[in-house]
């Protein structure tokens, strides 16, 4: 029995650029890219389409050899025993709901529109999300507003998702993830939003990596704590 | 289910290898006991499996525990069916949850100890005061900031009670969202301090720390900063020669003889077989929820309810610490970057609205400290678009013009609020999974709000242009923190423990996590949980083993 703390390292980081499909059917693989571009959208920064977000997801749904990356990022980890048997059934089940959602796609764009998805324009694809997922666009976040929220998990874990919430989920995790998993193509999606990230993942375990620039240069705790000020008798 | 011949006997078990079991591992062993671990998790090695990949801590669960493997349930009254969800999802390996935390070790507070003395019979709540006071505690708080090692000014926090000793590092660099903090507070008249961190910022104990990824909150810590079990009570108990440490092995019963004394456990090794380890003394660190189920699973004629479950209270006022915050969001058009994604995940706190004050028309308080708004894929951003261009925008727009401030809430122990064996529902063992019944107090509720109103109000003194409050709805168990289904007090008619932690109906099991806690303090435990274990453990070592008992009377 291997246990978890010694699963093996196989494989190596995943190729953005290939255009191998594991999982997905051709008309899978491009009805999900259109429909991830719709989720992150390309404009004058890079979206899901340019960060190969569909690479990504394809890997993920093709089995359970790229759950988790080895911690240098060299391979991923190869899981045993009750691990392995539960995420095979985590992704057989993932894999339903992506097959039921391409169809669900295609059914309301024949229905709305009278093609497939992946051939209507970016507004009808649109509407087509809109249908989907039961709910108007989203609005642009705007200042000078309160808006409250219930408390949640600080995890953010896709099992039992349906497909439309999945699909968002995926696409960010797709688009923001470290590089090895083949999404975030040279890490633009970290990029786009000012994330420095490491150049590796080997990078955050050996002290290479860090960000001390981003925190306050110069600071006297007297002046931000006025209490050790009074306390000293300053 | 195959049997394995029987391992020789040892002096004492520990079950559960996290921040209480490590602590007993070490305490025990040092003063010379043979003493035997168990963690049904893995024995990880930090600087060979931790990294700083969101997608695999963050959202696979590689440390949390698996839903699949280790479900739970949770309803929130007593006719509904309990429906499988990850509660308080407490990372199960050795180190448990000191593998992941961030590290917040604030001290308690002397009213924690009092709070039915101070506020009587609060309707629908079971307030009760701890047989233990402040004081009892003092000596050991110190040792584990000594010990563990924290970051910290003593004298920085106004309200904080009687200390005998400073820290023994430095606080981390301010990061720029808790400068804000401490200008916002300053402004409105505010004790901000940084709160004291499970983490060494210089070299203490042969460490050294280097850890300024800002891959913190929820990642496992590849470097010697973080105090964490793992790394250094655990690899202590380890060098004394007494200590033996069996991961991937779980812990399913424990085993009482004729005389209803424990005898040992029965576990599962990581090959399936079932195993006896007999042993003098057993001392759970479980956790809350795990140690009450173990104890629930530990049927017998004898205890037909649950091992040392007479009074019938195993299980109930459970407390659990929802994490509760507002978010402010900045202009980029006019001011600095605040880079919330930074730092060691706290920065300042405050303990400013600590204490009750009725004019709020609620007992109690809570703790509230400036934090990290987290990495790109899940950063803390509630009411977020989640698609489309307005997304785009809002990730760009915000990743770094954004902070949080929250609040450990001090939830009030109720009774029917509980953990007991789900009638159904099966972990990957085939043994029943604990079933968490939670209604909130209102008393929480209104706590909650008040409190995220007031962070609100400060984001909003900091510059934020807007705020999104989080209040409670419903208790998730999103802190992992887990009190008050075993609880010390002097009565065994009415709670489980002593206040050693001893089980008041089986004279060799100690309890030594939060279970114990008769109420759930407004800090985050985990030092307070960690003090407690080291005093139970010199107990049993120093007068337990010896054949002695020593009672302490308090009010």
């Amino acid at each position: 029995m291997t246990l978890k703390s010694d699963w093996e390292i196989v494989g190596a980081p995943i190729d953005p650029d290939s255009d191998e499909r594991l999982f997905f059917t051709d008309h899978g693989w491009e009805t999900i890219e259109a429909a991830a571009a719709r989720i992150i959208p390309t404009d004058h920064d890079p979206g899901a389409r340019e960060a190969r977000v569909i690479v990504f997801l394809d890997r993920y749904l093709s089995g359970t050899d790229y759950v988790f990356a080895a911690a240098d990022g060299s391979g991923f980890l190869k899981l045993t025993d009750k691990f392995a048997d539960a995420w095979r059934a985590r992704i057989a089940d993932m894999q339903q709901t992506y097959r039921d959602g391409i169809l669900e796609l295609d059914a309301i764009a024949e229905r709305e529109f009278g093609k497939h998805f992946k051939a209507l324009a970016e507004s009808e694809q649109d509407s087509v999300l809109e249908i989907l997922s039961g709910a108007p666009k989203p609005k642009p976040v705007t200042l000078g507003t309160t808006e409250s929220v219930g408390t949640f998990l600080q995890g953010c874990f896709d099992e039992g998702l349906s497909f439309f919430d999945a699909l968002c989920l995926h696409v960010r995790q797709g688009f923001y993830c470290d590089p090895v998993y083949g999404g975030n193509k040279d890490r633009m999606g970290w990029r786009t939003i000012g994330f420095p990230g490491p150049k590796s993942l080997k990078d955050t375990m050996d002290g290479t990596y860090s960000t001390t620039e981003y925190f306050v240069p110069e600071y006297d705790w007297h002046e931000l704590v006025p209490q050790l000020k009074m306390r000293s008798g300053g | 289910m195959t049997h394995t011949r029987k391992p020789d006997p040892v002096d004492a078990i520990v079950v559960g290898l996290g921040a209480t079991g490590g602590t007993a591992a070490k305490v025990l062993s040092e003063a010379g006991m043979k003493v035997v671990g168990f963690d049904r998790g893995p024995w990880l090695r930090a600087q060979e499996h931790y990294s700083g990949d969101e997608l695999k801590f963050i959202n696979r669960n590689y440390l949390w525990p698996d839903p699949k493997l280790f479900p739970r349930t949770l309803r929130h009254d007593e006719e509904s069916v309990a429906e499988p969800f990850p509660f308080s999802p407490t990372p199960q390996l050795v180190g448990g949850g000191t593998n992941h935390w961030a590290g917040w070790v604030p001290r308690p507070r002397e009213s924690d100890f009092l709070q039915r003395s101070l506020h009587g019979d609060l309707d629908g709540a079971n307030l009760a005061d701890w047989p233990i006071r402040y004081e009892h505690l003092e000596p050991y708080l110190t040792k584990v900031e000594w010990e563990f090692g924290v970051s910290g000014i003593a004298g920085a926090d106004k309200y904080e009670p009687y200390r005998s000793k400073g820290y023994p590092s430095t606080p981390l660099r301010p990061t720029r969202f808790g400068k804000r903090f401490y200008e916002a507070c300053n402004k409105l008249g505010i004790n901000g301090f940084p709160i004291p961190h499970a983490m060494v910022t210089n070299q203490h104990k042969g460490r050294d720390p280097f850890n300024t990824t800002s891959f913190w909150n929820q990642y496992g810590d590849p470097s010697t900063a973080r105090s964490n079990t793992l790394t250094t009570f655990i690899p202590e108990a380890v060098a004394t020669g007494n200590f033996e440490l069996r991961a991937e092995s779980f812990v399913r019963e424990i085993k009482v003889g004729k005389d209803g004394r424990a005898t040992g456990v029965i576990y599962i090794d990581p090959d399936g077989n079932e195993v006896e380890q007999d042993a003098d003394i057993v001392v759970l660190s479980l956790g809350a929820i795990e140690s009450a189920r173990l104890m629930l699973m530990s049927k017998s004629p004898r205890f037909p309810d649950g091992l040392g479950n007479s009074s019938g209270q195993l299980g109930k006022n459970a407390t659990f610490h929802e994490y509760v915050f507002a978010v402010g969001l900045f202009d980029q058009e006019i001011d600095d970057p605040l880079y919330g994604w930074t730092g060691n995940y706290i920065s300042g706190g405050t303990f400013e609205f600590y204490e009750t004050d009725e004019d709020r028309g609620h007992i109690g308080g809570c703790l509230i400290s400036a934090s990290q708004t987290c990495h790109p894929i899940n950063m803390v951003f509630p009411g977020r678009p989640t698609w489309g261009q307005a997304m785009k925008d809002a990730d760009r727009d915000y990743f770094s013009f954004a902070m949080k401030i929250g609040a450990i809430l001090h939830d009030m122990p109720v009774e029917s609020n509980r953990v007991d064996l789900d009638p159904t529902v099966k972990d990957a063992w085939g043994l029943p999974v604990a079933r968490i019944t939670h209604k909130p107090h209102a008393n929480d509720v209104a706590m909650s709000k008040w409190q995220v109103d007031k962070n609100a109000e400060i984001l909003r003194a900091a510059g934020a242009r807007k705020t999104i409050p989080v209040y409670l709805q419903r208790m998730t168990g999103n802190t992992c923190h887990q009190h008050g289904t075993a609880r010390m007090g002097t009565d065994p008619a009415t709670t489980v423990l002593n206040e050693w932690c001893q089980s008041h109906d089986v004279d060799n099991l100690f309890v030594v996590d939060g279970a114990g806690f008769p109420s759930s303090t407004g800090v985050n435990p985990t030092l307070t949980m960690m003090a407690n274990a080291w005093r139970a453990c010199d107990y049993i070592t120093q007068v337990y083993a010896k054949g002695r008992e020593e009672r302490i009377k308090v009010g």
